[in-house]
């Protein structure tokens, strides 16, 4: 008779850890272990990640707009908030440390030129004046990647009522924060800083065009371009301003940074379309944010109900990129 | 001879973007002024697939440079190199 006896290291088959298990518990621990390092990064190198400027307030509570559904799961935070394009900071995804130092706080934005009412507002006193409510929305960033965000914020055309467009006004200039000292991209004095954006006015009274101040419930971190940032689904990320201090209505077509600096890849329009591939690469399909799988891009960013309308008359026009 | 001759190429080809744009316009303001897409793929190129701070700490520096200054740098450490070995040369043809 054979008398088996379990040695100390043997567990019985049931009790092995599913393989999907053990690979998701390394992927978090891969992402813990990341953000330490970033964490212990800041902690040896203050002066790149450390917050300048007053205290950033609370967001007041925002209910959820159920009218648009991303159709995909949210993004974890930590990945929305970790990888990051925001060339005033670098022309690479890490720049979040680097971004942290952007004083967020007191913060004000103009809206000037065609407009009734030229005002400037404290960015407190607009939050408090405006409709806040959380939408989620998915982003598309021309580099074929995507991620799915809960943004907080009010609608582009609330404020826009706020100033009064005169008739005139055909477009919307948004122009980022450039703060020298802070952004070290300012270092490259040789391109059109600041970083210039723009949109029709009919674009700019869409419903879906928001304006940005929180994320994940919370104060818009500077990497996703807090404290302020305009956010239009339908178009390429680089669209979507960052840390917005002017807007501009004017008669004139905004002439954008990309536009300026590489025409021929950026233009004005950047409206999302699988079946134009930007000059160096696809956009037929675009690498979700956390789980890095591959999925088709849709014309409009799937939110072609909303604006395809927009441009019935405009075939003429280099509308996808 | 040859590094003499690069060197006096490059001596008088840091005058031309110093003519041109000013002897305080940084290099790359010269760079960008050629090709205006060229830095900005350069930059991504750099830090996303070697190191952010090679960017940062060591390109960027020299491109903020007066754009005559890389150009007169190399010229006249073309010209030193020259020197030595012309006198070494001299100096192997004298014993």
């Amino acid at each position: 008779m054979l008398i088996r006896i379990r040695r100390g290291w043997e567990i019985p088959e049931h009790q092995v850890t599913p393989e999907a298990v053990v690979l998701n518990r390394r992927a978090a621990l891969g992402l813990a272990g990341g953000l330490a390092a970033a964490t212990a990064a800041t902690i040896v190198r203050p002066a790149r990640g450390q917050p300048q400027g007053a205290a950033v307030p609370p967001l007041p509570p925002a209910a959820r707009n159920t009218r648009y559904q991303a159709e995909r799961p949210v993004t974890p935070e930590p990945y929305a908030t970790a990888y990051n394009n925001y060339y005033e900071f670098g022309s690479h995804k890490g720049i979040a440390a680097a971004a942290r130092r952007l004083p967020l706080r007191p913060w004000t934005v103009r809206v000037e030129g065609l407009v009734e009412q030229p005002r400037e507002f404290g960015l407190d006193d607009l939050i408090a004046a405006m409709p806040i409510e959380e939408r989620i929305y998915r982003l598309r960033c021309v580099e074929a990647w995507s991620m799915v965000v809960p943004w907080t914020g009010f609608p582009l055309a609330a404020l826009l009522d706020r100033v009064r467009p005169l008739a005139a006004a055909r477009y919307v200039r948004f122009e980022t924060a450039a703060i020298p000292g802070v952004m070290p991209g300012l270092r490259q004095s040789w391109y059109p800083w600041p970083y210039i954006e723009g949109c029709t006015i009919e674009e700019a009274a869409n419903e879906l065009a928001f304006l940005v101040v929180g994320a994940y419930g919370k104060p818009l971190p500077p990497q996703n371009g807090g404290p302020l940032r305009v956010h239009f689904p339908w178009k390429y990320g680089f669209k979507s301003g960052k840390s917005l201090v002017r807007i501009t209505l004017t008669d004139r077509r905004p002439r954008s940074f990309w536009e300026t600096v590489q025409g021929n890849e950026y233009g004005f329009w950047a409206n999302v379309n699988p079946e134009v591939p930007h000059p160096r690469w696809s956009q037929a399909t675009e690498r979700v944010l956390g789980t890095d799988e591959r999925i088709p891009t849709r014309i409009f960013n799937g939110y072609g109900e909303f604006v395809a309308h927009l441009y019935v008359n405009l075939q003429h026009e280099r509308l996808w990129a | 001879m040859a590094a003499i001759a690069l060197g006096i190429a490059f001596l008088l080809l840091a005058a031309v973007p110093a003519g041109v744009l000013g002897p305080s316009a940084p290099l790359g303001e010269a760079i960008y002024r050629l090709y205006p897409p060229f830095l900005n793929t350069f930059q991504a190129g750099v830090q996303r697939h070697l190191a952010p701070w090679l960017w940062d700490d060591v390109l960027l520096p020299v491109l903020v440079l007066p754009s005559w200054v890389p150009f007169a740098a190399v010229g006249l450490l073309l010209l030193a190199l020259g020197g030595v070995r012309r006198r070494r040369h001299r100096a192997a043809a004298a014993r």
